[in-house]
């Protein structure tokens, strides 16, 4: 009789079509699956694929018939769930599917009271890092020479992009050769050091899986009893990793977060844009507060940014002291780097680099480390919120 | 409860993807939608806030006016829409329309216009006449070695605008021009040239004329009066540049692949011309009120409240752009479809329908 004591597991669906079709034994979708026939959920929210494998979408499911559309991976769908949920979603009993990133952002919502703990579940998911559907299109052209439409699977393992033809063929890239290049994940998730959704209920992944099963770490107690009853109720099997399977899985984490504090050396440091190039890019704001907008983190009702005596009447681009000086010095503590900010910028503003490096001086500061610290950032202003 | 699905923004003519949120059956927000090869999840606040369209200011039932306008079954409506049509000679019919509506539409509208045999018809052209030349695309503006603007299209199309700044970082030099003093385009331009009227665009136009070759394209978002284009036209046409009119409305361009282009001053006349007019997704009060109040019988078809609804004899209430299929051709020619994606408020219809109903009544056959 298998005992819930280790901290780490392997699992997999006992449904024969969830297990084929889903990612690893199709556990995720399983325990999905046990949430809303139990109505312990009123809905799922995941990723589903839209018009192509470079198309993720949020979808909510309520019903588990569903399931298995959401099953198989999307690294080309850079979304962010948590402002979808405080801001849509607050009132419903949710399950998520969650990068580290949106665990991040979920935990500081958690902290200023936007979402309730007690009411969602956060399933997470390991990851690497995503891509811009866009400039996967470009990268497979150029790199894999292929039309981006032959494209009907991608995955990445073993530090390679690897695509799967509609002729079932497959074709990798090195993605350090892609990100030398310019392509590759988005400059977020180089230097994105939280690998494994350690501030999620559960970490799942393939890191150390053996073929057909999903690793899963439990980390909190509602994931411990998520995956215990979903067990009993015979929604997975699960059984304990080998000692090898656990030291692979942390070698794989060592290996990526190595390599994302290289990143961050390189383009929060030695290639961090000087001042002369910060007037250029401030120089092209149109103050369309996207950046804002799409943040997770930024839930006031009544923005300072809109504040009157902030703005100057003659004014063409925002002055970057009342506009982006403001914003920062309110959110930069508590910057996730979802790089959210920076994907949605009309004027392709490098706005996370600025956020990530001063979330990064603060947390060497504090200690304080944004959505993953149970704490809120010490310089928290009770004035927000 | 919750769905979040793609449509086309109805902003401007540059054709950015969005994605909207949709709860309850109602759209509350937007989402970046990065998959679509236009803005990659980018939207300026118009585009972000083009949701709001679906919610505000909506007609929802037919209404004539009697007295006042009332509220009637869409039966009365059409029926005295078509009798009325029908009681007048194709001369004295006018049919206007905007850049706004679908393609289906404008294809609708041709087919009832020509087999009334109605010539008194186009669309609202805004600044540019009809043309017929290859335009730039998105990416040959963003790969472009020079680019010359003419207007504020970092402000005013930011999506358009972003193309620049990304040639500009990959090297292209920037020239704009403008009426004023100081434009967002023009501090992020190598050069920027201040001019009194238009007309001095065509004398300083022949002075950047060298510096273009075929790896450059001229953008020209700002121009007034519409003649001007013609001139301007004639002078970028001697270089090899590409050229991009930035149009004002969503389907502008389509409008203009299906009907005649009317100006400031063939509205007008047209107007002055007809008695019966026929408005669809267009607000003629708001430019030529005086006209309108002359006409004996107008017609409205659209979704907004707006100042010819109110003043109009029928009003029949369509649907806004995410409550309908069809197309909008972006103002680089591209033609993307849009897809039905909420229902349109109380008894709104699809336009198309309306029209061929309509036509039904009026015994055309289409």
């Amino acid at each position: 009789m298998y005992k819930m004591e280790p901290q780490f597991l392997l699992a997999k669906a006992k449904d024969e079509e969830i297990a084929t079709k889903g990612e690893c034994g199709g556990a995720v979708s399983a325990l999905f699956k046990y949430l809303l026939d139990q109505e312990l959920v009123d809905g799922v929210l995941t990723l589903t694929r839209g018009d192509d494998v470079y198309d993720g979408i949020p979808t909510l499911l309520e019903t588990s018939d569903d399931i298995i559309e959401t099953c198989g991976s999307l690294h080309c769908a850079p979304t962010m769930f948590g402002d979808l949920i405080s801001k849509q979603l607050a009132d419903m009993r949710l399950a998520v599917s969650v990068k580290p990133c949106d665990a991040m952002a979920i935990k500081e919502l958690e902290k200023r009271h936007q979402i309730d703990s007690d009411t969602i579940y956060k399933v997470g998911l390991n990851c690497g890092g995503t891509v811009m559907p866009i400039t996967a299109r470009k990268m497979i052209e150029m790199f894999y020479d292929v039309d981006p439409k032959e494209v009907v699977a991608e995955e990445i393992d073993k530090g390679k992009f690897i695509i799967e033809l509609s002729d079932g063929t497959h074709k990798a890239v090195e993605i350090d050769e892609l990100e030398e290049k310019g392509f590759g994940r988005r400059g977020n998730c180089q230097r994105c050091e939280l690998k494994i959704p350690r501030n999620a209920d559960l970490a799942c992944g393939n890191w150390g899986a053996e073929s057909g099963w999903t690793f899963i770490e439990v980390v909190t107690e509602k994931g411990k009893e998520l995956v215990e009853n979903a067990r009993k109720n015979g929604y997975i099997v699960v059984k304990t990793p080998s000692d090898k399977a656990i030291a692979i899985r942390e070698k794989i984490e060592g290996v990526m977060i190595k390599l994302a504090r290289k990143f961050q050396d390189k383009y929060l440091e030695e290639n961090y844009p000087a001042q002369d190039n910060w007037d250029e890019y401030w120089n092209r704001c149109i103050k369309c507060y996207a950046c804002r907008d799409v943040c997770p983190l930024c839930f006031c009702k009544e923005c300072d940014l809109e504040k009157e005596f902030y703005a100057d009447e003659n004014e063409i681009a925002p002055d970057p002291l009342t506009f982006q000086g403001v914003r920062l010095s309110h959110m930069s503590f508590s910057c996730v780097n979802c790089g959210q900010c920076e994907d949605v910028c009309p004027m392709e503003i490098p706005l996370a680099r600025i956020y990530h490096r001063m979330q990064k001086k603060y947390r060497d500061e504090t200690g304080f480390i944004a959505g993953v610290s149970e704490e809120l950032p010490p310089l928290y202003s009770p004035e927000k919120g | 409860m919750l769905k979040i699905a793609h449509t086309i923004c109805p902003s401007c003519s540059v054709g950015c993807g969005v994605n909207l949120i949709i709860k309850n059956q109602e759209a509350v927000g937007t989402y970046p939608y990065k998959r679509h090869p236009i803005n990659q999840g980018k939207n300026c606040k118009k585009g972000r806030d083009s949701f709001h369209l679906l919610n505000e200011n909506r007609l929802k039932t037919p209404l004539i006016k009697k007295g006042g306008l009332e509220q009637v079954s869409w039966e009365e409506a059409l029926d005295t829409a078509s009798s009325q049509m029908k009681s007048y000679t194709p001369n004295e019919i006018g049919i206007i329309t905007s850049g706004n509506c679908t393609n289906q539409e404008y294809e609708t509208l041709k087919k009832i216009a020509e087999s009334l045999g109605v010539e008194n018809i186009g669309y609202n052209a805004g600044a540019f006449p009809s043309f017929d030349f290859e335009t730039a695309t998105l990416d040959e503006v963003e790969n472009s070695s020079t680019i010359l603007i003419l207007g504020d299209v970092l402000k005013e199309n930011p999506l358009l605008g972003r193309r620049v700044i990304l040639a500009h970082e990959k090297g292209a030099k920037i020239i704009s021009v403008d009426l004023v003093q100081k434009t967002l385009t023009g501090i992020n331009s190598d050069e920027y040239i201040q001019i009194g009227s238009m007309s001095e665009f065509s004398e300083i136009g022949k002075t950047i004329l060298p510096k273009l070759n075929e790896s450059s394209t001229v953008l020209i978002e700002n121009l007034e009066p519409i003649e001007e284009f013609e001139n301007i036209l004639k002078i970028f046409q001697e270089s090899d540049a590409k050229i991009l009119p930035v149009m004002e409305e969503c389907n502008s361009r389509g409008a203009m692949n299906h009907l005649p282009a009317l100006s400031k001053n063939d509205l007008k006349e047209l107007l002055e011309k007809v008695k019966l007019l026929y408005v669809v997704g267009d607000d003629p009060a708001s430019y030529q009120i005086e006209s309108l109040k002359n006409l004996n019988f107008i017609i409205t078809e659209g979704c907004f409240v707006n100042e010819t609804a109110l003043m109009s004899d029928v009003v029949l209430p369509g649907s806004c752009w995410a409550e309908k299929s069809g197309s909008f051709t972006s103002t680089t020619g591209e033609t993307q479809n849009i897809s039905k994606i909420v229902e349109a408020p109380g008894d709104a219809r699809d336009d198309v329908s309306i029209m061929i109903e309509l036509a039904e009544k009026i015994g055309l056959e289409l």
